[in-house]
């Protein structure tokens, strides 16, 4: 086992938020649409949407325009030991060995990210993916240049932008849940596993492929954060996040306003003024008065908020930068305690959505 | 025939001989290098027992570099009212375990509304807000942490009490504005710091809390963006060391904010 999985495997982790619930018609229906269902799917069958978009998500991160195989697994295991999500690194993983890399291969990969001995065009890539990952301060159009004179062109830019956005939003709804990374990480040394690796790996490379650019249709141009979505037309990924932003907002478990202002609230704390002003336009449209918006995002708080917003948006803004997983998961506890399973999965995802987003909307310029 | 094969047996023993000793020598640097890498992480994490993880990273990355970054950042400084006292009634023992049991508390209190101790200077304490990440909420986490440190400093001074030992006070002062923040210090011995005016004058707030008599004392950088349900207590303006006009001073009273 090498290092960094092993430093992976000691990373505290509390035990798992919610029971997974398989739900079978889900599971076809996503099969259908997306050609795979993966073990997710069970945790985040209600409210639908976020099945949806967790199936979505999966298949742009398995199938890239541009991006080579290689890169994409350097940033997918960079941005999750990054983020200390020991879910995400186990599946990217386990997911590597399906298809067929040996353990010294991956091992050698992490020894790479680890001591940054990479092609200057790699370390280009990496150091903007830790910079967004991190967002500590938030990308600026110097790391966007930088990137650009390490060779890649605007539409690599954006497809970049988008793989380490995915990872930031997966990091966060498994991390925040604490989905049990136990058996995935067993399973990459099972012994039945590496048995049956040349019998799964041609499934599973069947599962990676490579995507034609996609254009948005004319009604997927509107919605919440439709500037964002829009400037990511080309990618399959745009498609995916307009959906996903409009499933989320269309959900009647947590209120639209309640949305709109975990959004502001993590924009706020990212330091990403466009996605504030288009979050509080959206709360605007909700009925939120522009003082009683600015105050909540000012403060965190307000006397006029209800006891679920009370509880949700100081905990928005701890999603944004935490550190080990265990604290933020112990947090995510002590709101889960007070919510639905269905209020508990729609706000983790909305704010890991609004994580994604907001970092995308960096990228775009005006923050 | 005989002599081709027997070279072609020697050449392919050669080879193989190479072949056995890279990869033995392979194996070998690989096994170190997983080693420096195990053991760069063990000291990653001994580190941040001394300063937080960006901090370390910045280290890592950079080495001991001079590099400065202008912030805007509230500072707090707490001070422990009648510690001369106490250092002549207790035992040295005694007074480093009650000390101890103070930075504990109040740590965690800092650090649980996301400030970080920079330092302990004597029985006094040096916090920031909003060096390491930028923090938009700041002032309301400084003045929450203020709060909560006095409340927990009330439950300590409750176990001191059951102990027969002298009960503690603290005197907070709040500032906030930009410095500089960095790897300061001597070539022997270095600590990030948070350093410019700022800094002094929040020193020189909490210095007013013994004479102005109040606990938590906070300047008018911080009032204009505190909540407004934290309750203040205008104070006439007070002239301080360094500072041209009086200062416009506000003593904290309670919250009604969660």
């Amino acid at each position: 086992m090498s290092t960094r999985e092993l430093a992976m495997r000691d990373l505290e982790w509390e035990a798992c938020l919610i029971e997974p619930r398989p739900d079978r018609a889900l599971e076809r229906r996503i099969r259908r649409e997306s050609g795979f269902v993966g073990s997710t799917v069970a945790y985040f069958g209600s409210p639908e949407w976020v099945a949806s978009a967790v199936a979505r998500f999966n298949h742009d991160l398995r199938h890239r325009v541009k991006m080579s195989q290689r890169l994409a697994n350097l940033v997918g295991l960079a941005v999750s030991q990054d983020n200390s999500c020991r879910y995400c690194y186990a599946v990217h993983r386990a997911m590597m060995r399906g298809v067929g890399y040996p353990n010294r291969d991956i091992a050698r990969l992490e020894q790479l990210l680890h001591t940054g001995d990479l092609e200057p065009k790699e370390r280009a890539a990496l150091d903007f993916t830790r910079r967004l990952s991190r967002s500590n301060p938030l990308v600026g159009p110097s790391d966007l240049r930088a990137l650009r004179g390490a060779g890649f062109d605007p539409s690599a830019v954006a497809e970049l932008v988008s793989h380490v956005g995915l990872f930031v939003f997966f990091n966060r709804l498994s991390t925040l849940l604490a989905l049990p990374p136990q058996r995935v990480e067993m399973l990459a040394h099972h012994p039945l596993a590496v048995l049956a690796q040349p019998v799964i790996g041609p499934w599973m490379r069947r599962l990676i492929g490579s995507a034609e650019p996609m254009t948005l249709r004319e009604e997927q141009k509107r919605g919440p954060f439709a500037a964002v979505v829009l400037a990511f037309d080309g990618l399959p990924m745009a498609i995916s996040l307009q959906a996903a932003m409009r499933d989320a907002f269309a959900s009647a478990v947590v209120p639209a306003r309640t949305k709109a202002l975990m959004f502001a609230i993590v924009a706020r704390a990212l330091g990403c003024t466009h996605s504030e002003q288009e979050a509080l336009r959206l709360a605007a449209a909700e009925g939120v008065a522009e003082e009683e918006a600015s105050f909540v995002v000012a403060h965190l708080s307000s006397p006029s908020l209800s006891p679920l917003e009370a509880l949700v948006f100081p905990f928005a803004r701890d999603t944004v930068r935490y550190g080990q997983p265990a604290p933020i998961q112990r947090r995510t506890r002590e709101v889960a305690d007070a919510l639905t399973r269905e209020e508990l999965v729609e706000v983790v995802a909305v704010i890991s959505l609004a994580n994604l987003v907001c970092r995308m909307g960096a990228v775009i310029g005006g923050c | 025939m005989g002599l081709v094969l027997a070279v072609a047996a020697a050449v392919a023993c050669l080879g193989g001989a190479f072949w056995w000793h890279a990869r033995k020598e392979v194996l070998r640097l690989r096994g170190r290098l997983e080693l420096a890498s195990r053991e760069l992480q063990n000291l990653q994490l001994a580190f941040s027992r001394f300063a937080p993880d960006e901090v370390i990273e910045r280290v890592i990355a950079e080495g001991l570099s001079d590099r400065g970054e202008k912030k805007e950042a509230t500072v707090l400084f707490a001070d422990l009212v009648g510690f001369t006292e106490l250092a002549e009634r207790v035992e040295p023992t005694v007074l480093v375990r009650i000390l101890n049991g103070y930075f504990e508390r109040m740590s965690d209190a800092i650090a649980e509304h996301r400030g970080h101790v920079s330092t302990f200077v004597g029985d006094g304490i040096l916090a920031f807000f909003g060096v390491h990440a930028p923090n938009p909420w700041q002032v309301d986490d400084a003045v929450r942490a203020a709060l909560a440190m006095r409340a927990s400093l009330a439950d300590y001074n409750r176990t001191l009490a059951a102990e027969g030992l002298p009960e503690l006070g603290v005197g907070i002062g709040l500032h906030r504005g930009s410095g500089v923040a960095g790897l300061v210090g001597s070539a022997d011995l270095k600590q990030f710091a948070f350093v410019g005016p700022t800094v002094n004058l929040a020193a020189r707030v909490q210095d007013l809390t013994r004479t102005l008599g109040t606990g938590i004392l906070l300047t008018e950088s911080l009032r204009e963006r505190l909540d407004p349900r934290v309750v203040l207590k205008p104070l006439p303006a007070t002239p301080v060391k360094g500072v041209a006009e009086p200062l416009v001073l506000y003593a904290v009273e309670e919250t009604s904010a969660p």
